[in-house]
C-alpha cells in the first residue's frame, strides 16, 4: 500500500488542478497499451502508441471518463509471442488495467489475449489483421476480443480485386514471408484469387532478414508474372523492391497494408514507388476530424518530414481509445463484463478518424471495419497518397460500417 | 542460360557477403584455436558506426579506415575481457560463452544507441545495375567481391611472407614452443582478435548498402558465415572464398529450381557432409593433435 500513496497524491493534485468535483479524486482508469515499440514492426507500434497517447491526452483535457483520468500503461512486446504473454499477465495481475488496446502482430495477439479473455477484460486490437483474432473464442459464451483494424479476409480480396479486376493483370505471383502473418495472408490471397478463377503463376516464400530475393523474383519473372502480390513486413518488402531494381524487372507491387510502412518506403527508395495497398486512413485532411488529428499529431510528435511513420496505425490507435472511452462511459463502470456489453451495443455513434463508428460491434460481430471502408493507397514521392483521385474526392463522405 | 548466369552471379555476390564475414572467424582460430562468436555483432557495430559517420558527413571511403580502427579496438576489448581469462586457465569452453555473452551485450548496446529499426545505408556507388554476360549485377556487389578477394590476399600474404605472420603461424602450431622462442603469444592473440573484428567491421560497411543496417543484422549473417568457415576450412583463405561461393550459389539455385521454402537446406546439408567426411573443411589442413 505504500506505493499507492504517492500515486493517490498525484491523482489528487491533478484533480485539484483541473478543478473538477470531488469524485475526480478517484484513481485514474488504467488502459494497457501493448505493441512492438522496437524492431522491424516498430513503425506501426510507435505510431499506434502515439495515436493512443494523443487520444488519452485529449480525453483527459476535457475531464476524463466518468470524472476519472485515463492513464496508459505502455509495454513493449518486441513482436515476440512470449513477451506478449508476460505483458498480458503483468497488465492483468499487477497493473490491474480496465482494458487493453494494441497488438500489431497477429501471433502476439493470439498468444496474449487468452489471458484477458480469462480475466474478463476487454481487448481492442487496433492494428493486428489476422482473420482469426476476433474468432479465437467464438466457442465461448462471452468474447472479450474486439478489433478496429481491417482484417486479412477484407484485405486479401481487395488486393485481388485491385490486381485482377481493376488493373486487368492475368498472371500474378505471390511473395509472402514465412511468419504466421505472411502464410495466413498467402492462404487468404489464394482463396480470393480462386473466386476470380485465377491461379497464381508462382507462390514464393522468404524469411525475415533475408538479404537476397533473386531466386523468388526470377521464378516470378520466368513464370511471366505481370504483378507481384505481397504479404510481409517493411524491411523484407524493401528487399523485394530492391531486388526488382537489380534484376531490371519492374512490375507493379500490390500487397497488404504493410507496404505503407516507413521502413519499406525508406529502404526501397525510388524502387519502391508505385506500390499499392489497402489503407483505412491516408494522411490527408479530408474531413475536419482528420485534419485536426493530423495537425495535433504532427505538432505533438513532430515526425521526420511531417510524415507519420504509419498513418493507419496512428489513426486506429487513436480511434481505439475513443471507442473504449465511449463504452466505459455508457457502462458507467470499469468492470470488464459491463464494458464488453456496452461495446456490443454502443448507443451513440463515436466520431473517429477512420470512420464514424455507428454500432461498430454486436454480440456476434467484433470487427468494426468492413470492406467498404479501406481505400487504396500508393507510395508516391516517399509518402502514401490516394491511389485513385476518385477515392480522394469521395473521402470527405465518411464510409460507415455496412 | 541467362537465368542460370543470373542465379550464379547473385549466388556469388551473396556468398562473398558471407565470405567477408567468415574471414574474421579464421583469423582468431589461426592463433588461439578460439572463435569469436560475437563476429556477427562486430559486423553490426562496424556497419552502424559507419552509418553514423556517413550521417555526420564523412565521405564513405574516408570512413572505411575509421571504422577499421574502431573494429580493431573492439576486437582487442573482446579478447582482453572474454578470451584471455579463459585461455589463461586453459578452459576449453569458457571463451565460447564469453564471446557469445559479449556479442549479446554489444547488440543490446546497439539497440539502445541506434534503435531496433532497420536503417538504409546510403550506397557510395550508383544503384542501377550493370549488364554482365546478360545478367544484372549491382556495382556494390562487385565491390564486395573485390573486397573479399583483397582480404583473402592480404591474409595469405600476411601469414606467409611477413615476420608477424610467421609469429601468428608459430603461435597456432605450438603456443608454448612459440613462447619459448621469444614470441609474445599473448600479444599475438590480442592482435589477431583486433584484426578479426577489424575485418568484421570492414565487412559490415562493405555489405551494409546491400543488406539493411540494424542491431539485428549480425545474427543470421554471422551464422551463415560460420557455416562458410566450416565448409571452406578454418585454416585456409582460399577455402573461405570457395566455401562462400558454394553456399551462395546453393541458396540461389535451390531457391529457383527447387523451392524458396527450402533454400537454406542444401548449404546446411553440405555443412553436415563436410563435417562428417572432412572435418577440417574442404581446403583446411588436417591438424594432427598429439595427446
Amino acid at each position: 500500500m505504500t506505493r499507492s500513496t504517492p500515486f493517490g497524491q498525484i491523482a489528487l493534485a491533478l484533480a485539484a488542478a483541473s478543478l473538477t468535483t470531488l469524485c475526480a479524486a478517484a484513481d485514474p482508469i488504467k488502459i494497457g497499451v501493448a505493441g512492438p515499440f522496437t524492431g522491424g514492426s516498430s513503425s506501426m507500434g510507435v505510431s499506434m502508441r502515439d495515436g493512443v497517447r494523443l487520444a488519452i491526452d485529449e480525453i483527459n483535457k476535457s475531464g476524463g471518463v466518468l470524472g476519472r483520468q485515463l492513464v496508459a500503461v505502455e509495454r513493449d512486446d518486441e513482436a515476440k509471442n512470449e513477451r506478449g504473454v508476460q505483458i498480458a499477465q503483468e497488465l492483468i495481475n499487477k497493473e490491474k488495467v480496465t482494458a487493453t488496446v494494441g497488438y500489431i502482430n497477429t501471433g502476439v495477439a493470439l498468444a496474449s489475449q487468452r489471458f484477458f479473455q480469462e480475466a474478463k477484460i476487454p481487448v481492442m486490437n487496433n492494428v493486428a489483421t489476422g482473420s482469426i483474432i476476433t474468432h479465437q473464442f467464438d466457442k465461448e459464451p462471452e468474447n472479450y476480443v474486439f478489433r478496429n483494424a481491417a482484417h486479412d479476409s477484407i484485405q486479401a480480396p481487395m488486393i485481388v480485386e485491385e490486381a485482377i479486376a481493376r488493373r486487368g493483370f492475368k498472371k500474378v505471383a505471390i511473395l509472402a514471408d514465412s511468419t504466421n502473418y505472411g502464410q495466413l495472408g498467402r492462404q487468404d490471397l489464394e482463396t480470393a484469387l480462386k473466386t476470380k478463377g485465377v491461379t497464381p503463376v508462382a507462390v514464393e516464400k522468404f524469411n525475415i532478414k533475408d538479404v537476397d530475393m533473386t531466386a523468388q523474383l526470377l521464378k516470378a519473372k520466368e513464370a511471366g508474372a505481370e504483378a507481384v502480390l505481397t504479404y510481409g513486413i517493411g524491411p523484407e518488402l524493401a528487399q523485394i523492391a530492391n531486388g526488382m531494381t537489380k534484376l531490371g524487372w519492374k512490375v507493379p507491387m500490390v500487397g497488404s497494408w504493410t507496404l505503407s510502412m516507413a521502413n519499406y518506403i525508406d529502404n526501397a527508395g525510388p524502387g519502391g514507388e508505385g506500390a499499392r495497398m489497402p489503407q483505412t486512413f491516408i494522411q490527408e485532411p479530408t474531413t475536419p476530424k482528420r485534419q485536426s488529428f493530423i495537425i495535433s499529431y504532427l505538432k505533438t510528435f513532430n515526425p521526420k518530414n511531417a510524415r507519420m511513420d504509419s498513418p493507419v496505425s496512428a489513426a486506429q490507435g487513436y480511434d481505439s481509445i475513443y471507442l473504449l472511452a465511449a463504452a466505459i462511459k455508457q457502462a458507467g463502470s470499469t468492470e470488464g463484463p459491463k464494458i464488453k456489453a456496452a461495446l456490443e451495443d454502443l448507443k451513440t455513434p463515436v466520431e473517429g478518424v477512420v470512420t464514424t463508428y455507428n454500432k461498430p460491434f454486436s454480440k456476434t460481430d467484433h470487427d468494426a471495419i468492413t470492406a467498404n471502408i479501406p481505400v487504396f493507397g500508393e507510395v508516391k514521392a516517399g509518402k502514401v497518397v490516394y491511389a485513385y483521385a476518385d477515392d480522394q474526392k469521395k473521402a470527405s463522405v465518411v464510409q460507415l460500417k455496412k | 542460360m541467362q537465368i542460370l548466369t543470373q542465379l550464379i552471379f547473385s549466388g556469388i555476390a551473396l556468398g562473398m557477403i558471407y565470405a567477408v564475414i567468415a574471414f574474421g572467424y579464421q583469423l582468431t582460430f589461426a592463433t588461439s584455436d578460439t572463435l569469436n562468436f560475437g563476429q556477427g555483432d562486430a559486423l553490426m557495430l562496424g556497419a552502424l558506426v559507419g552509418l553514423t559517420l556517413v550521417g555526420l558527413g564523412v565521405n564513405y571511403w574516408l570512413m572505411l579506415p575509421l571504422v577499421c580502427l574502431f573494429g580493431a579496438f573492439q576486437g582487442a576489448v573482446v579478447e582482453r575481457i572474454g578470451v584471455r581469462p579463459a585461455i589463461k586457465i586453459k578452459s576449453e569452453f569458457g571463451w565460447i560463452m564469453s564471446t557469445i555473452a559479449l556479442g549479446i551485450i554489444f547488440k543490446n548496446v546497439a539497440e539502445n544507441v541506434w534503435g531496433r529499426d532497420d536503417l538504409k545505408f546510403p550506397s557510395p556507388l550508383p544503384e542501377s545495375p550493370l549488364k554482365v554476360l546478360g545478367a544484372n549485377v549491382l556495382p556494390m556487389e562487385i565491390l564486395v567481391v573485390g573486397g573479399a578477394i583483397l582480404m583473402m590476399l592480404a591474409v595469405e600474404f600476411f601469414n606467409r611472407k611477413t615476420i608477424y605472420g610467421k609469429a601468428v603461424v608459430a603461435t597456432f602450431n605450438d603456443r608454448d614452443a612459440a613462447k619459448l622462442m621469444g614470441i609474445n603469444t599473448a600479444l599475438v592473440i590480442t592482435f589477431s582478435y583486433a584484426l578479426s573484428s577489424m575485418t568484421a567491421a570492414f565487412a559490415g560497411v562493405l555489405i551494409a548498402p546491400l543488406t539493411l543496417t540494424g542491431a539485428t543484422m549480425g545474427a543470421v549473417l554471422g551464422l551463415k558465415a560460420f557455416a562458410v568457415a566450416i565448409i571452406g576450412g578454418l585454416t585456409s583463405g582460399m577455402g573461405i572464398i570457395v566455401g562462400g561461393i558454394i553456399l551462395g550459389i546453393a541458396e540461389t539455385t535451390t531457391g529457383f529450381y527447387l523451392s524458396t521454402g527450402y533454400k537454406d537446406v542444401p548449404g546446411l546439408v553440405l555443412l553436415l557432409i563436410v563435417l562428417a567426411v572432412r572435418p577440417a573443411g574442404l581446403f583446411g589442413k588436417t591438424a594432427i593433435k598429439k595427446v
